[in-house]
């Protein structure tokens, strides 16, 4: 009788355990048209939607042996060009991070082919990010399997490409210096525009900042909502959503959002833009091409494009900030994301960053700025 | 609160029987309780008070004119800044040299006055002299504001009580005007004394 | 008790002298220590207190910088070194016997050793009035601010010219000045002495605004280059290398922009588009010239 509680708690845990072991993780409660649940052992892949939910699931615990097995081999696959593709490379964004759910929705469906759209959750170091991707599945036999693309793998051809464009190196000077020798003045910025507008979030103040100076600055925004009674309701700064290094003349969108806050209970906006002397680098230089305001897959507005690494380093973590402007040159809006793949040497990688409905239709015209996080500086 | 339990114990072998918490008890452990209960009452009310009543400091009494000051005029924030990081300056200086110790006016100045100011503390402390001052009133008159603002001269007008102790015993006790040429520059996060010089006329 | 006539006489001659002694001590007053200390002297200097009376005493020196005890003798004169009086303020001589009594004096700065000369901006644009001002302090040897008026000569000189040459005294312990800059960008040399003290600064003219952006662009195999024509402001100056240019082309693909830094007075973007395109730069408040191309692939 002593030995049945711990015994019993024993074989408790130990089935636990192996159940544990054949779960399959289960997709969002709101998944459309899929039966909830998932089984304790892995069976058979009879539907597109579940094939597509095993793979994404061995994807997610990184078990690429498993889900190569789940891959149709029509388009000559590999399995290390799926991993890379997969898990990021050169430092990028999506090497640091991992996918924490999915959702499914099919989108149409015959005898021996699907395809699924999937709605994939990342967790990154900036934050959670969205990704929404077509998989395409087709009939094995009597299991489905996920038709992979042939991946191409960006690679330059080898070249030397020259560093031609100025660098900046800051010297502080010596503690024992005289009182006045120290002179270096902060660079000159100036905020070029500002505007308030609602959303549904609370208040954003949106505008436009730029370096007056001949030397690089290093910038941050930062505002205080001041209500009727003359009190603060919030401050906040700009946080990522600016080009924080500004070279001599550049330009860029900031966006300060106070969530909670109704545009309506600020009496007055008190703003101010905190320069520094920094050390900094014109090179890389990105081009960005191909812009255009379309609608994504699922019916949303986005800023599109394509950026273009025209230096010869890597660009590990590319950020877009881009502003959009009504008929009257306002900013009316900044929206801003991250490409979770590296620039590498001479190569493109496409962006898109969403307008938000209620604005679309008052976009006159955009500007993009190209903000990038290197390794080798962190 | 009352104590009103009485326990009952028959000793072994006697037929009397103990009561303990008789009357007599009893009235003392209510007495107590009694006095226990007003005093977490009296020290509630406080703590309170403590609480809510306004830090007790030196009184200082500070004033600006900015009238005079060129050939920059002065921001109405920066009158404000520099009238409260004077008057918090002076606090310092007079708990600094009341208790020997640098600590209080840990970046109240910098360069030549943060040097002298070391040294007074340093040579009181060495020779047992200590220096109070009271009833602290300051007449600011702004004289220069550097075109960039870097820089402000100030002339101080100042009234106090001053004693200046050796192990408890007053050497030297007065009440007057003293004239200061005071020389504040901007620091990161507030205005702080470069020059604070006592001069016999403006 | 019968006493002797000689008793009698000791006790009365003692009793006078005890009497007299008594009297004498509480009709003449005691001599209080005083103290005699020089109006005011300069920082650094040697100088001696004289103190009346006798006895021992406690000398305290309570001052900037100076909190001092010492046992003295009361009527001999007390040494203070340079040391001691190194800072300018209000000193107090204190000296404790059987009272204390103090007397009080200033020390002012020495002469000036050293100025301290502060200059704004570090960079300003040609051309800009009243954009260069600067504040002068003298300065003696223990870092005392010099309140007498002192003469400060200043001057300003670009590469090419003079902005700013005159002599002002101080005032308050300052001298100060503002000029415009010129019209060369380049080093300028600001040079402010007082007899034989000197303190230098430099600060850089830099460019104005760009003015009249030109571009032009050339349809290569790898894509359109455009390139400015060698940038500068209204007075001729090269605007720094490092200013960004935005190049633009609008067309029916979409929109591109390169920011690109001017490298020797020029900007160069490559822009890897076909098709007819619109290309435009801009350059801080300057716009340049627009270019159709038509690109073929």
């Amino acid at each position: 009788m002593k030995l049945f509680l711990p015994i019993f708690l024993a074989v408790v845990t130990v089935a636990l355990i192996v159940a544990g072991l054949f779960q399959t993780p289960a997709a969002s409660a709101d998944t459309v048209g899929i039966t909830g649940g998932a089984s304790l052992l892995a069976p058979k892949p009879d539907t597109p939607e579940h094939a597509l939910t095993l793979f994404l699931g061995d994807m997610q615990r990184r078990n690429w042996r498993k889900a190569f097995g789940d891959v149709a081999q029509e388009n000559g696959v590999d399995e290390q060009a799926m991993m890379q593709d997969w898990s990021g490379s050169n430092g990028s964004l999506r090497t640091f991070s991992g996918l924490e759910g999915f959702q499914l929705w099919p989108l149409h469906e015959a005898d021996d082919s699907a395809q699924i759209r999937a709605r994939l959750h990342w967790s990154t170091p900036v934050g959670p990010l969205e990704e929404v991707r077509d998989f395409h599945m087709m009939r094995d036999g009597r299991i489905w399997k996920v038709l992979f693309s042939k991946i191409e793998i960006p690679s330059t051809p080898a070249q030397v490409v020259p560093v031609t464009y100025l660098r900046w190196d800051l010297v502080t000077g010596d503690s024992r210096d005289s009182w006045g020798s120290h002179n270096v003045d902060a660079p000159r910025v100036r905020i070029i525009s500002m505007n308030a507008v609602d959303s549904a979030e609370g208040t954003v103040i949106v505008g436009e900042v730029t370096n007056e100076d001949t030397v690089p600055a290093f910038v941050n925004v930062n505002a205080a909502l001041i209500d009727a009674d003359g009190k603060t309701l919030d401050e906040e700064s700009s946080f990522d959503r600016i080009a924080h290094i500004l070279l001599p003349k550049q330009v860029s969108p900031y966006r300060i959002d106070f969530p909670g806050i109704l545009l309506a209970d600020v009496k007055n906006v008190h703003i101010d833009v905190r320069p520094a002397l920094v050390p900094a680098s014109a090179d890389p230089v990105i081009g960005v091409i191909d812009q255009k305001i379309e609608k994504d897959p699922q019916g949303n507005s986005v800023l599109a494009g394509e950026l273009q690494n025209q230096s010869g380093e890597t660009v590990n973590i590319p950020h877009v900030i881009a502003s959009f402007y009504d008929s009257a040159g306002r900013v009316i809006w900044v929206s801003d994301g991250y490409v979770d793949r590296a620039l590498v040497p001479l190569g493109s990688e496409p962006f898109a960053v969403e307008i938000p409905r209620s604005l679309a239709s008052k976009v006159h015209s955009f500007h993009v700025v190209v903000n990038h996080y290197d390794l080798k500086n962190s | 609160m009352q104590f009103a339990e009485k326990t009952h114990q028959r000793a072994p072998g006697h037929g009397q029987e103990i009561i303990h918490g008789g009357p007599e008890t009893m009235f003392t452990r209510s007495l107590i309780s009694k006095a226990m209960t007003y005093c977490l009452w009296v020290g509630s009310l406080i703590v309170l008070f403590s609480l809510a009543a306004p830090a007790i400091g030196p009184d200082i009494a500070v004033e600006l004119d900015i009238s005079n000051a060129g050939p920059r005029k002065i921001e109405t924030q920066t009158e404000g800044r520099i009238l409260a990081d004077y008057r918090l300056a002076w606090a310092d200086i007079a708990q600094a040299l009341n208790s020997n110790d640098s600590g209080p006016v840990e970046g109240i100045f910098t360069g030549a006055a943060k040097d002298w100011f070391d040294q007074t503390v340093a040579s009181q402390r060495q020779s047992g002299i200590t220096t109070r001052y009271s009833n602290q009133s300051h007449r600011l008159q702004a004289v220069f504001y550097a075109p960039e603002g870097d820089l402000i001269t100030l002339h101080d007008t100042a009234q106090y009580d001053r004693q200046v102790l050796v192990d408890g015993r007053v050497i030297l006790e007065d009440r007057g005007i003293h004239r200061y040429v005071v020389l504040m520059t901007p620091g990161a996060d507030r205005w702080v004394i470069r020059e604070l010089i006592e001069v016999q006329n403006f | 008790m019968s006493w002797s006539i000689t008793t009698i006489l000791k006790i009365r001659s003692l009793s006078g002298f005890f009497g007299a002694t008594l009297t004498l001590a509480l009709a003449v007053p005691v001599v209080a220590q005083e103290l005699s200390v020089p109006q005011s002297l300069a920082a650094g200097s040697n100088t001696t207190i004289s103190t009346s009376g006798s006895g021992a005493a406690n000398f305290y020196l309570v001052g900037p910088g100076s909190a001092s005890k010492a046992s003295v003798t009361l009527g001999q004169d007390i040494h203070l070194a340079p040391d001691q009086l190194r800072y300018a303020g209000a000193y107090a001589a204190i000296v404790c016997a059987a009272t204390c009594n103090h007397a009080e004096f200033f020390v002012t700065a020495a002469k000036p050793a050293s100025l301290a000369f502060l200059v704004h901006p570090s960079r300003v644009p040609v051309r800009q009035p009243d954009a260069v001002s600067g504040v002068v302090l003298p300065f003696d040897n223990f870092d005392n601010l010099v309140l007498t008026p002192t003469a400060i000569n200043i001057q300003v000189k670009g590469a090419s010219e003079t902005l700013f040459s005159r002599a002002i005294p101080t005032r308050n312990g300052e001298a100060w000045f503002r000029t415009s800059s010129g019209n060369t960008a380049g080093p300028v040399r600001l040079v402010a002495t007082a007899g034989d003290l000197t303190a230098q600064r430099a600060l850089q003219q830099v460019a104005s605004e760009p003015c009249n952006l030109r571009i032009k662009a050339q349809p290569t195999p790898r894509g359109i280059d455009v390139e400015t024509d060698p940038v500068r402001d209204c007075a001729g100056n090269p605007v720094s290398d490092g200013t960004i240019v935005t190049f633009t082309g609008s067309g029916p693909q979409g929109k591109i922009s390169i920011d690109a830094p001017i490298k020797g007075d020029v900007a160069r973007a490559r822009m890897n588009v076909t098709g007819p395109v619109v290309l435009s730069a801009a350059c801080g408040v300057a716009m340049g010239n627009e270019l159709r191309i038509d690109r073929k692939q």
